[in-house]
């Protein structure tokens, strides 16, 4: 896994980026930026060259579901990993989420073993 | 349900078993539906009872005072209060973890240098391995070492819990955001129930009750208007101005 990829992290709270931005640099990624919802991160994505996108779901504006779904519709993004970290945990949700191609879904509240745990998985699979 | 109807029930429910005896289709189709209209009959009535008491409620609720407060000053302030919560919250979330991130690399630092520092010894040990004293010093110092490390890593691990625990703000800030869109939800719905009753919507009273001031009325939020104090500074001031 290349520790350099470029992450977007998307969140309505500036307390839960910061906090899985901090997660990540733990992991030792480090070219992270952050957007605060779907319609400010759909942008940055299409324009800056992302290798990885974490997520929230429940957010004004564009949700996550929403981004994911416009990601996976735009060609050239189609194929970028996504990770939800999101408060959303209703079946229908998570197999909705499953349907429009998200690659890891993890519940809040999490840790950080769980994210990086997903993060692997994501990137161990994608690479094999 | 009145005796009338109660033998006329009984009537029909007995001719029903006898036409489903001898299987005449007509007949049981007039029972059932006689029957049936008995039944439609009483729920006619009973929503006829519940409009009536709907109606009565509405024009009590319209002539209450308490309501149009509610809906034009309270609901709001609720809201802002619930608002202010998540600004607070947001705060202090944003306080520790600017702390934790400053701790973090005094961490990783301790730590990166108790490593480096323990190979230096090691290498300096074995090239005067003859120095009884200074190897006997230099293994001192590497336990000491070792020490750091161990702690260092559990002052990590405990720094990361402090950080993950600011997780709260998130899911409680989700959670009021949903009470305040509902006390909206419920302000508009209050708003377009007084019109319909024809209450006019007036300006909510703007002094507060002795009985609420008394009750006390928790901590202020930002913009409460000018009969709040905003500081120790308005307070001391306001206290001066009355002699103390």
């Amino acid at each position: 896994m290349d520790r350099n990829m470029k992450i977007l992290v998307v969140d309505d709270f500036s307390t839960m980026r910061r906090i899985i931005k901090n997660l990540l640099k733990e992991l030792g990624f480090t070219n992270i930026e952050e957007a605060d919802d779907g319609v400010t991160a759909l942008p940055m994505l299409k324009q800056g060259h992302f290798d990885f996108l974490v997520t929230d779901w429940n957010m004004p504006g564009m949700t996550g579901i929403d981004l994911l779904k416009a990601v996976r519709a735009d060609p050239a993004l189609a194929y970028l990993p996504v990770l939800m970290v999101t408060a959303e945990a209703k079946r229908e949700q998570i197999i909705m989420a499953a349907q429009a191609g998200v690659n890891g879904y993890v519940v809040k509240p999490f840790n950080g073993p769980t994210l990086k745990e997903k993060i692997d998985k994501i990137f161990e699979r994608s690479s094999a | 349900m009145d005796n009338v109807q109660r033998v006329a029930n009984l009537a029909n429910a007995h001719a029903l078993v006898a036409a489903l005896e001898v299987d005449d289709e007509t007949e049981i189709s007039r029972c059932i539906t006689a029957l049936a209209a008995n039944q439609r009959g009483s729920v006619f009535e009973e929503v006829g009872r519940m409009t009536r008491e709907v109606h009565e409620a509405l024009m009590t609720f319209a002539q209450d005072q308490r309501l149009n407060d509610l809906t034009k000053a309270d609901m709001p302030d609720a809201r802002d209060r619930l608002r202010y919560v998540i600004t607070l919250t947001e705060q202090a979330a944003n306080r520790t973890l600017t702390v934790v991130e400053a701790a973090q690399p005094i961490a990783d630092r301790l730590i990166d240098r108790s490593v480096r520092l323990r190979t230096q010894l090691a290498q300096v040990a074995s090239a005067e391995a003859d120095n009884v004293r200074l190897v006997s010093v230099i293994s001192t110092v590497s336990e000491y070492l070792e020490s750091i490390l161990k702690n260092g890593d559990i002052l990590k691990s405990q720094l990361n819990e402090v950080m993950m625990a600011q997780e709260f703000q998130d899911l409680s800030g989700q959670l009021l955001m949903r009470v305040i869109d509902l006390l909206e939800q419920l302000e508009v719905k209050l708003v377009g129930l007084l019109r319909l009753t024809g209450t006019p919507v007036t300006q909510a009273k703007s002094s507060t009750d002795e009985a609420d001031l008394r009750q006390g009325l928790g901590p202020q939020v930002p913009n409460s208007g000018s009969d709040v104090a905003k500081s120790q500074d308005d307070v001391d001031d306001l206290l001066a101005s009355l002699g103390f």
